[in-house]
C-alpha cells in the first residue's frame, strides 16, 4: 500500500477539522486513510484532457432567484434553544482573549 | 388486532373508506405492535423516539375530518397512513439525533418539507427511525444508539444507512417510511431486508430539513411493501419546494401508470456487471431470472454498456468525504450539538467536542475530505472526479437511448452478519451498484425479487430511470410485482401478523 498521508500529515488535517486525537487513533487514522486513498487510484488514471467537470447533477439548473420578501424567522429565545450554554441572550464559549485564550 | 397493524397504504385507505376501523384504532394497533416487537431484548430496534400520543393525535384528526364527511381524497393519499421517519428529518416536537453522539439532544426546530408533505397529506407520524452516524454507513452499526437488526435475521445488518426505515417495514411495524439515499442508502438496505425502496431523481423530493451529507448526491424517498404503496407516498413528497433551489417541479402521479406493467418496455441489462468482482453467485442468478421474468412481461431486453462505472466508486468516495466534511464543519459545539465540559479555551472545546461527538467512521469522513479537498491533493482526486462525473452521466445517456429502465443488482450479495465486514474499504464494497447512480442523479429503486437459494435471504433488483423519468421504474417494478408478490413480512413477525 502506497503512503499518501503520514502520521505526521494526519496530525494536521486532525488539526484543521477540529478533531482532537490519541496517538493510538493517530495511527489507526493513518491506515485507514492510506489503505482508503489507495482505493481511489482509478479516479488519477483516466484519460479526461478536455471533460467539463460536472459540479452538481441538474445540469440544466442556473441561478435560482425569488422575490426577496420578508418571513417569519426564529426569535432570538428560540435559536437559543439548543446551545449548549447561554448567557445574556448570546450562545456563551470560553474567553478568546487574555487568559484562558491560546488563539 | 395484529392483522390491521400489519397492512399496506391501500389495504388501509379501502377500510378506512368503508368505515370498516378508524384511523384511531389502526394507530393505537400499530402502537401496540411497535411496543411489542421493537422493544423486545434484542429485537428490531428500528425506533430511535417513539410517539404514540403525537400518532393518537394526527388520528383523531383524520378520524374527525372523516366523521365530517370528507373523502380520503379530501385528505390526502396518506389519510391515517402509520408513518416514521429517519432520524435526519427535522420533525418538530422530536429530537434529529443523526444516529450521532453530537446531536443525541438535538431537539428539531422546524419540520422537513418532506416530513410535512406527509403530515399535509394525513400520515400520522409515530416518530424516528435508527440510521448509521451522519447516514455514514451500509449497516447501521455506526449507530451510536446501537444497531438496528435485519427482522429476517436478528444475527444480520438491515442494511444501511436508512436501515431502521427498511427494517420498520420489513418487520409489518408500519406499511410506510421515509429515508435518505446518498449513495445507496434506501435501495441497499430495502434489498437485505425484503421491501421497495425508492430513490427519486435528484430534485424531486425537497431536501429542506434533512441534515446534509453530500448535498449534491442526497434524495429523500420512501420505503414500503408494495409498489403502489410507495407511488401513493412519492404522490405526497415529490414536487417544487421554495425551501429547496434544487428541488424541481413535478406534476407525475405515480401511481397512474402502474398497470400498463413492463409491457413494450426496453430493459437494459449490463452484461460486464454480471462479472463483477465481490458479486455473489445468488445474486447473478436471480438477475438472470428477472430479466427473463421482465421479458415474460412483455418487455424487451437490451444489452447497454456503463464503461465507467467503476471509476463512480472511487469518485463517489471522493465527492461524498468532500461534501460531507464541508457539511459537518457546522458542528461546533457553540450553537447545538454535544459540547465537551469543562474546557477553558474554545479550540480546546472545538476539538474535544467534535472528538467525542462524531464516531470513527464519521470522523474519518471529515478527514478524508478535508485532505482531498487540501492544495495540491484536489488537482489529483477531486476535480477529476468532477470529471468522472460528466463521464458517468453521458454513459447514462448513452445507454438510455437504447432502454427505458436499467436493471442490476441493489446490493452484490444479501445481508451480511454484525461484524463481518470490519474494513471499511471493504464495506463500501456494498455499494458497488447503487453509486452511480447518485453521482449522475437519476432515479432507482429496489424491489424484492423473492430469497437467494444459498441465503435462504432477500435479494433486491434494482431498476434505473433516466432523470425524471422515475414513472418507468414504477411500471417495472408493478410488473415484477406480479410475479414476485409483494414485499412479506420478515417470517419471524408475520406468525404474530396472524399470516
Amino acid at each position: 500500500m502506497a503512503q499518501h498521508v503520514t502520521e505526521r500529515d494526519v496530525r494536521d488535517i486532525a488539526e484543521y477539522t477540529r478533531i482532537r486525537l490519541n496517538d493510538d487513533e493517530i495511527s489507526q487514522m493513518t491506515i485507514d486513510l492510506n489503505s482508503i486513498i489507495d482505493s481511489l487510484a482509478p479516479i488519477t488514471e483516466y484519460d479526461l484532457e478536455g471533460v467539463v467537470p460536472t459540479f452538481h447533477p441538474i445540469g440544466s439548473l442556473s441561478n435560482v432567484m425569488r422575490e426577496d420578501i420578508e418571513r417569519e424567522s426564529f426569535t432570538q429565545d428560540y435559536a437559543l434553544s439548543n446551545a449548549p450554554a447561554q448567557q445574556d441572550g448570546c450562545f456563551l464559549i470560553p474567553s478568546i482573549l487574555g487568559e484562558g485564550g491560546d488563539r | 388486532m395484529a392483522e390491521l397493524a400489519t397492512m399496506g397504504i391501500c389495504e388501509i385507505r379501502a377500510g378506512l373508506a368503508a368505515g370498516e376501523f378508524s384511523a384511531l384504532e389502526l394507530a393505537e394497533a400499530t402502537a401496540k405492535r411497535i411496543e411489542e416487537i421493537d422493544y423486545e431484548q434484542g429485537g428490531v430496534n428500528a425506533f430511535l423516539e417513539f410517539t404514540p400520543e403525537v400518532a393518537r393525535e394526527a388520528a383523531a384528526k383524520v378520524d374527525a375530518r372523516l366523521a365530517k364527511g370528507d373523502s380520503l381524497t379530501d385528505i390526502g393519499p396518506l389519510a391515517g397512513i402509520p408513518m416514521a421517519y429517519k432520524d435526519n428529518m427535522n420533525l418538530l416536537g422530536t429530537r434529529t439525533t443523526c444516529g450521532s453522539r453530537m446531536l443525541e439532544n438535538y431537539e428539531s426546530m422546524y419540520t422537513a418539507t418532506c416530513v410535512q408533505r406527509t403530515l399535509d397529506a394525513g400520515a400520522v407520524p409515530f416518530g424516528k427511525l435508527n440510521m448509521d452516524e451522519f447516514a455514514f454507513g451500509s449497516s447501521t452499526e455506526t449507530s451510536a444508539f446501537g444497531p438496528t437488526r435485519n427482522p429476517w435475521d436478528l444475527e444480520r445488518v438491515p442494511g444501511g444507512s436508512s436501515g431502521g426505515s427498511a427494517a420498520a417495514v420489513a418487520a409489518g411495524l408500519l406499511p410506510a417510511t421515509l429515508g435518505s439515499d446518498t449513495g445507496g442508502s434506501i435501495r441497499q438496505p430495502a434489498s437485505f431486508c425484503g421491501v421497495v425502496g425508492v430513490k427519486p431523481t435528484y430534485g424531486v423530493v425537497s431536501r429542506y430539513g434533512i441534515v446534509a451529507f453530500g448535498s449534491s448526491l442526497d434524495q429523500v424517498g420512501p420505503f414500503a411493501r408494495s409498489v403502489e404503496d410507495a407511488a401513493y407516498v412519492m404522490n405526497a413528497i415529490a414536487g417544487h419546494d421554495p425551501l429547496d433551489c434544487t428541488s424541481q417541479p413535478v406534476s407525475t402521479d405515480f401511481t397512474a401508470n402502474l398497470a400498463e406493467g413492463a409491457f413494450g418496455m426496453r430493459i437494459g441489462v449490463v452484461p460486464a456487471f454480471m462479472e463483477a468482482e465481490g458479486l455473489s453467485n445468488e445474486v447473478r442468478e436471480k438477475m438472470a431470472e428477472v430479466a427473463n421474468a421482465l421479458k415474460s412481461a412483455g418487455a424487451s431486453l437490451v444489452e447497454v454498456d456503463l464503461p465507467h462505472a467503476q471509476a463512480a466508486m472511487s469518485a463517489y468516495y471522493v465527492l461524498g468525504p468532500c461534501e460531507a466534511f464541508s457539511n459537518l464543519s457546522r458542528f461546533d459545539s457553540v450553537r447545538y450539538g454535544y459540547r465537551d465540559p469543562g474546557h477553558a479555551d474554545l479550540g480546546g472545546q472545538y476539538e474535544a467536542s467534535r472528538a467525542e461527538g462524531f464516531g470513527p467512521e464519521a470522523r474519518r469522513r471529515i478527514m478524508l475530505g478535508s485532505y482531498l479537498l487540501s492544495a495540491g491533493v484536489y488537482d489529483k482526486y477531486y476535480y477529476p472526479a468532477q470529471q468522472v462525473r460528466t463521464l458517468i452521466t453521458e454513459d447514462y445517456t448513452r445507454a438510455y437511448e437504447k432502454c427505458d429502465v436499467i436493471l442490476m443488482p441493489s446490493s452484490p450479495r444479501t445481508a451480511f452478519k454484525f461484524g463481518e465486514i470490519s474494513d471499511p474499504t471493504s464495506m463500501y464494497l456494498s455499494d458497488m451498484f447503487t453509486i452511480s447512480l447518485n453521482i449522475a442523479g437519476n432515479g432507482g429503486m429496489s424491489m424484492p425479487v423473492g430469497l437467494g437459494k444459498d441465503t435462504n435471504l432477500p435479494i433486491g433488483a434494482q431498476l434505473q430511470a433516466p432523470q425524471f423519468k422515475d414513472e418507468n421504474m414504477f411500471r417495472a417494478a408493478a410488473a415484477l410485482e406480479l410475479i414476485y408478490g409483494k414485499a412479506p413480512i420478515a417470517p419471524r413477525y408475520a406468525e404474530s401478523a396472524g399470516e
